[in-house]
Parts: structure tokens; sequence; C-alpha cells
């Protein structure tokens, strides 16, 4: 327990993601209260949907997505209350055809720009890395303006919801009333969704209200038990998360479901005790210790994980292949651990909490540098300062540009014309992986300077035999002259292709999330096959392979597969795989081609 | 001078006519009951009368000092204020927003002000009540302590008794007769039941597309519209 509240005070990000999660999660309760009562709750699902898809577009258009996406939702929220009141369509209706509507545009622009990546995965379900220093002023500010703006117009905001009509005949401005709530509602929302994901953000405005109704008799107890229950189920909600390694947001409403199922029971059995005439003041002390019952359930969750033994030094690598690098140098004077686990899908990898404190509490970091890890981004600036080195492996070796080979199928048609990115499998050039190895070795050394002299010799020894393995390759190359080798798969080769001369033909470019390709490319590289007279098609591992089946079977081929050592099958972990010697068995496979 | 003074009054909707041809008074102390089929423009009129809506044409003007902000209103429920987690006092004191002027909270005259409108319909042991889980009659009555919050000169009550009892529905004309001759209070009441009209109005206006009745209820009783609205069957 200790260990998992102080983690969330010791880390930057944490905090930060407390602070405005914090705020936000009382702002959603303030205004919940008047949505979920004035029968609006379903404009603060819609408008998240707007807000996912400014945020797409803002991002498209490379603009501040806050600055972007506020107006555009204040304006969306203004639009969905005319509608309610004027329009010919009726608040479900409306609300319905502008959040769908929204949510499309945003796939779309997204998938005709960056492609359906981590990015849009994170906007749906948020993530705790979203806030970053300058978010967090612009949350508090806003928070604060929503939190004064209610305390200022609490009395009006009753009256407006709990009746229009007489507020209205006896003088006060509803509709101003209205917009000022749709507006705060959308700033509100705006805010919390890149944390929350804007499938979840509505929750945390309809769950308090909901939960708080099951008890809470006056309009101002019902405010005061949302804003405590909001702020209680999202501090869980963020230890869970924390704890389980779970998605911050869905790890909230969850907690929100368990206190909303808990309050129902508890309003039911209080109803019936009201028919007996038991008095009040028990039922507010009986809330209280729900609540503290409901921290106190999850309590003995927290055991906490050990933080790390401080003798040795830490290495913390992304992929399989660095991993094997600082694995194969250390030998048993550092402890060397690998984020992305077997078996992982690594191009949609999203660091948990604990993988983050870990690189931060690291003395060498190695990461690739290229599309994969573009998470790293966001955590480097929090690393800056500390003790942490950090290799990354793109910078090690001379770049080439991702590119499509003959036949293959480009990512997206759009950004064919546009710069092509750097190529990040840098270790499939076994001449690579020794430069690697040298930064690695460099940073251990300025780590632990005492061991340096191991680490010198591990290193030595081990590119002595990455030096066999690269003549073989080098060999392999040349007597296969003139010879094309088939990747019915992607292609995370391009390394080994441009170091040793290799012909490939390949259907997708390395990092293609896509493996479905059209029948075009399957039928060119078909004919290819058979022109080119090849006996095996190559698919990559982990992958499905349909690819280089379909290919195989309709030129009596036989299916081969090619290691990319990125991310490796938890059962070639466990066989003790290195990146020796799957590259080993790559260069088998390309002579018995 | 009259608290209303309407003249010539045509309402409608999107450029289509209601009703047509109205003109009545109402003065201090009136008890003032609108009916008529449905559709006759009952409830357009009575939006119109607090501000609520435009007239399309004619005249419809506050006097003797009357402003917007002096009119108490007795809605009728939506369904959503049925289950509305308020209490009796919350619901009630919002009723003095309108008179609150530069400052955030209501001051203790307007907290005072709520108690009084409660102990007038004798509503005040109910003070710290959850509203929905009060009687259809006592929602009703806190509505109406709630417009009195609003208003000493006058009251528009919209169809106030819908949804009620008839035990509690004569409960709750009782307190408008009360409210009315006691109090001093003017009141306009929208109803559909010509016979409750009757038995509680002093003035009648009787809603008719083009030419609705106004006059006393003695005058109304002897009246055209009235035998044919009856159906002619009440004298021999």
């Amino acid at each position: 327990m200790l260990d998992t509240l102080s983690f969330l005070f010791s880390h930057a990000f944490m905090l930060r993601a407390l602070v405005v999660g914090g705020l936000i999660s009382l702002c959603c309760a303030l205004l919940g209260v008047s949505l979920v009562l004035k029968r609006f709750s379903m404009i603060g699902d819609g408008l998240s949907h707007v807000g996912f898809g400014a945020l797409a577009i803002a991002c498209a258009a490379n603009i501040t997505p806050l600055y972007f996406s506020i107006p555009i939702v204040i304006l969306a929220a203004f639009a969905l209350l005319a509608m309610n009141e004027k329009g010919k369509l009726k608040g479900d209706a409306a609300i319905a055809l502008i959040s769908t509507g929204a949510l499309a545009v945003g796939v779309m622009v997204t998938s005709m720009t960056t492609g359906m990546n981590v990015d849009i995965y994170n906007y749906m379900f948020g993530s705790i890395l979203a806030m970053s220093r300058s978010d967090v002023v612009l949350s508090v500010v806003l928070s604060v303006a929503v939190i004064a703006l209610f305390c200022v117009f609490y009395d009006e905001i009753f009256a407006v919801t709990f009746d229009e009509s007489f507020a209205k005949a006896t003088g006060t401005k509803v509709g101003a009333y209205n917009m000022l709530l749709a507006a705060l509602t959308a700033v509100t929302i705006v805010v919390g969704m890149r944390m929350m994901g804007a499938l979840l953000i509505s929750s945390l405005i309809i769950f308090p209200t909901v939960t708080s109704m099951r008890v809470c008799k006056s309009f101002r107890r019902v405010i005061g038990m949302s804003v405590g229950v909001s702020l209680v189920c999202f501090f869980v909600g963020l230890l869970v998360s924390v704890r389980f390694e779970a998605p911050t947001g869905a790890s909230v409403v969850c907690v929100n479901i368990a206190c909303l199922a808990f309050f129902s029971l508890f309003g039911a059995v209080l109803n019936l005790r009201e028919k007996n005439r038991l008095f009040r003041y028990k039922k507010v002390l009986a809330a209280g210790l729900a609540l503290v019952l409901l921290c106190g359930v999850t309590v003995p969750f927290f055991g906490g994980k050990d933080p790390l033994p401080a003798h040795k030094p830490q290495v913390v690598a992304t992929g399989f292949a660095p991993y094997d690098f600082a694995r194969q140098i250390a030998g048993d004077c550092a402890d060397v651990t690998m984020l992305l686990k077997p078996g992982e899908e690594s191009h949609t990898f999203e660091p948990t909490p604990q993988d983050i404190a870990l690189i931060q509490q690291s003395d060498v970091f190695v990461y690739g540098g290229g599309e994969s890890d573009t998470w790293v981004d966001s955590i480097l600036e929090s690393l800056r300062g500390g003790k942490t080195r950090i290799v990354r492996m793109m910078d090690c070796v001379e770049l080439q540009h991702e590119q499509l080979l003959d036949g293959m199928q480009p990512e997206d048609e759009e950004a064919e014309a546009e710069e092509t990115e750097y190529d990040e499998h840098v270790w499939t050039s076994v001449r690579n992986a020794m430069l690697i190895c040298d930064a690695v070795c460099r940073a251990l050394s300025e780590a632990d300077p005492a061991n340096a002299d191991v680490y010198r010799n591990h290193k030595t020894d081990y590119q002595s035999q990455l030096s066999a393995v690269d003549s073989a390759f080098r060999q392999t190359a040349e007597q296969a002259q003139g010879k094309t080798f088939l990747v019915g798969d992607r292609f995370p080769f391009l390394y080994l292709q441009k170091e040793y001369g290799f012909s490939f033909a390949a259907a997708f470019p390395g990092c293609a999330a896509e493996t479905e390709a059209n029948p075009a490319t399957i039928g060119y590289l078909i004919r290819k096959a058979q022109s080119e007279k090849i006996k095996t098609v190559f698919k990559v591992d982990l992958s499905p392979g349909n690819v280089a089946q379909t290919i195989a079977d309709a030129i009596n081929a036989k299916v081969d597969t090619l290691w990319s050592c990125h991310v490796i099958s938890a059962a070639d972990f466990q066989n003790g795989e290195t990146y020796l010697s799957l590259m080993q068995r790559n260069l088998r496979a390309l002579q018995n081609a | 001078m009259a608290l209303i003074d309407c003249k010539q009054v045509s309402l409608g909707y999107e450029n289509r006519i209601v009703a047509q041809d109205i003109n009545f008074q109402v003065n201090r102390g009136d008890l003032l009951c609108i009916v008529g089929e449905n559709g006759s423009g009952k409830s357009t009129l009575m939006k119109a009368i607090l501000g609520l809506k435009d007239t399309e044409s004619g005249h419809l003007h506050y006097g003797d000092g009357l402003t917007a902000k002096q009119v108490g209103y007795l809605p009728q429920q939506t369904t959503a204020q049925r289950d509305f987690p308020a209490s009796v006092f919350e619901v009630v004191l919002s009723g003095c927003l309108s008179s609150k002027k530069h400052s955030i909270f209501y001051n203790k005259a307007l907290r005072q002000r709520a108690t009084d409108s409660l102990q007038k319909l004798d509503m005040l042991p109910y003070r710290n009540r959850c509203y929905r889980e009060l009687s259809g009659g006592q929602q009703q009555r806190v509505l109406l302590a709630r417009a009195l919050c609003a208003t000493t000169t006058l009251l528009v009550l919209d169809e106030p008794v819908s949804g009620l009892d008839p035990l509690a529905t004569a409960d709750f004309y009782k307190l408008i007769r009360r409210i009315n001759r006691d109090y001093g209070i003017t009141v306009i009441m929208v109803s559909h039941d010509l016979q409750d009209a009757l038995s509680l109005a002093t003035h009648i206006l009787h809603m008719k597309q083009s030419g609705a009745f106004f006059g006393t209820k003695q005058d109304y009783l002897q009246s055209d519209i009235y035998r044919a609205f009856t159906g002619g069957g009440d004298h021999a």
C-alpha cells in the first residue's frame, strides 16, 4: 500500500495525473448533478465524441490539441442545446447524430493521416501519460474557473435545473445558464478525455450523481456526496490502475460501478428502514462509513512490488534485441529488464506506470527510437537530469529510410509522397548490432566504473561471435547473388538487406500494422515467385503468415520463418534463445531457400 | 389601473394564429380562471402573460407597478421533477431567486420569506423532507409556496390540480381561495374543469379561436358561450 502511494506522489507524471484527474473529477461531479437531473446526461457522452473528432483533426493538422478542441466542443455543446430547444430533431436523436458523426470523422481523419495507431487507442481509452506540464497549468486554470462559476451561480443553477419554466417566468436568464453549463461541460470533457478516454469520460459525469441520488435527499447533499464519490473513486481507481497495471480510465469507471452498486443496495436498505421511522443522521454516518469501507476493501491489494535491489546497476531495454545485447555485456554484474513481454505486439505498446518508474530508476535505458517508441519521447523529459544513461539504438548506426520494395504495398497511399520514416529495426544487420554493443558497453561502464573492465571483456567476446555471424551473412549474400528472397509479410529486414546486399521482395514495410495484402500485391508476388522459381516464401515470426501461406500454396513452395528479434515468442524466450541464435536461424533459413 | 391589460391580442405559433381578439383586464384581488377547450390557446395565453412568449399582435401590458420579476408562477410538473433529490426548503427558496440582488447567497430575509411561505401553506413541518418523497398534493403545495416567495401581487397557476386525487384537489382549492382572500394576492388560473373554475373564480376568460369571452362569473353564467359550452341544458 505504502509503496503504491509513494509511487503516486514521487513521480512527476503520476502527480500530474493525480492533480488533473482530481480536478476533473471534481468538475465532472459538480456539472454532472445538473446534467443528470436535467436529463442531459447524454450530452456529456456526445460531447466527448466530438472531442475525439476534434483531437484527431488537431493532431492531423498539427495544432495544439486543447486550443483546437475546446472551441469546437463548446460550439457543439451550443448546437446540441439549440437543437434540443428549437430543432425538429429532439434530444437523443440529435446527440446520437452529432456523436457518431464526430467519431466517424475522427476515425477517417486519423486513418488517412497517421493510421489507426496507438494515438487513437489513447484518445479512446485514455492514457495516464497524456498530461504534459502545460496541460496541467491549463487544466488547473479551467477547473478553478468551473468551480468558481459553479459556486457563484449555485442558486441560479439549482433553479434552472429544478424547473426551467418557473425560472424563466420569474426572470432568470435560463438560456444563458444553460449555455454556461454546456460550455463548462465542454471544457471539462476536453481536458479530462485524454486521460480518461473519449469513450469513458462521460461516466465521470453520470456515475457520481446517480450514486448520490440513491441515498441523498437534498440537492446540496447530492452535490457534496457526488464530489466525494467522484474524488474517492478516482483516487481508488488510480491506485487500482497502478497496482494492476490497468488503464486508468477503465479502472476509475469500474470503481464507480462498484460504488453505485453498493449505494443502490444501501439506499434500498435505508428506504426500508425509513418506513420504520429510523432517523437520518445515521444515514450520513453510514454513508461515510461505506466510503471508508470501499477504500478499505481495496487496501489488501496493495502489496506493492518490491523496489529494485539497489546493489547492481539496472538496465532497462525496450525490445528483445537490445535486451539481449545488454544481457550479454552485463553478464552477472548488472540486472537487465525487458519491457516488451514475450509475444506482446511491439507497435502498439504502451508502457504502464510501473514501466516508467522502472525506466526512471534505471541506470541505463536502451531503446530503438523509431515508430514503435514514440511514447519514449513523452518520458524523456522526466529522465533529464536523472542518473539514467540513455542509449538510442538509431543514433548508433547509419540510418536507412523505410522504403517500398518491389511489389510492396504502401502503408498508406497519402503518405507515400511525403517524407518516409527511418526504419527502426536497425539490429537486423549484425554489423549494427556490434555498433550498438559499443554504445551499451560505454553506458554501462559509465554507470558502473568499477566493473568497466568486465563489461569490456564481455563485449569483446560477444563481438567476436557477432563478427563470425556477420561474415557468414556476407558470404551467404555473395553466394546468393541474383537470387530474390520473397517475404510474404511485413519487412523488418531492411538493414540486413542493405548491409549484405541481399535482394528481397516483400508485401509490407517494416512497421505496417495491417497484414492483409490486397489482391494486386499478392498477384504480383505470385507472378514474381513463379518467374524467379522461388521455392521458399518467408513469413516473420509471431505473424499469422496468411499472405506467405497464400503465395506458397499458389506456387507450391514451402513457408519458412525469419526472426525480426524485435519481440520474441514466450516459447523462444523460455528456451533461452538469443539474438545470436535467432540470427543464425535466419542465416540457415536464407541458405536453405 | 389594472395589473394586466390585454387589448385585441392574437396568439399563434409559426405564423399560425391560435386565438385572436382577446380582451381582458385583471385588477388587484381578482381571481381569474382561464377556461376553454384543448387547443383554444389557454397555455399560449398564459405564456404570453408570463412573458415567455410574444403576442402576434395587440397589446398586453403589466400595470399598477407590476414587473415580470414580481409574478409567481406554478407550472405543471415535469416527470423529471417528481424524483428530484432536493429538500422542500431548497425548492421553496429557489422562488426567492428573482429578489436576490448583488449577492451570491440568499440572505436572512429571503430565507425568512421562504419559511413564511411554508408556514402559510401549513408545510413547515416538511421543511427538511425530500421533495420526491412527498405525495402529489404535498408537492403541489411546495411549488405553491415557492411561487408565493416570488410574489406578493400576482400568482399564475397552470392546471394546478391535474393529477391530484379529489381530496387533494379540494384541499388545494381551499388554499387558493385563502391566498386570494386572506393575503390579497391576485390569481390567474388556467383550468380545463369548468365547474371548479366557477366555484373559485371572480372572473372568467373563456378562450375561443376568435372572440373570447371575458366577464365576471355572473356575466359568464348568463352568456351564450357558457350555454353553448355546457350543451344548453342548464335552463329549461
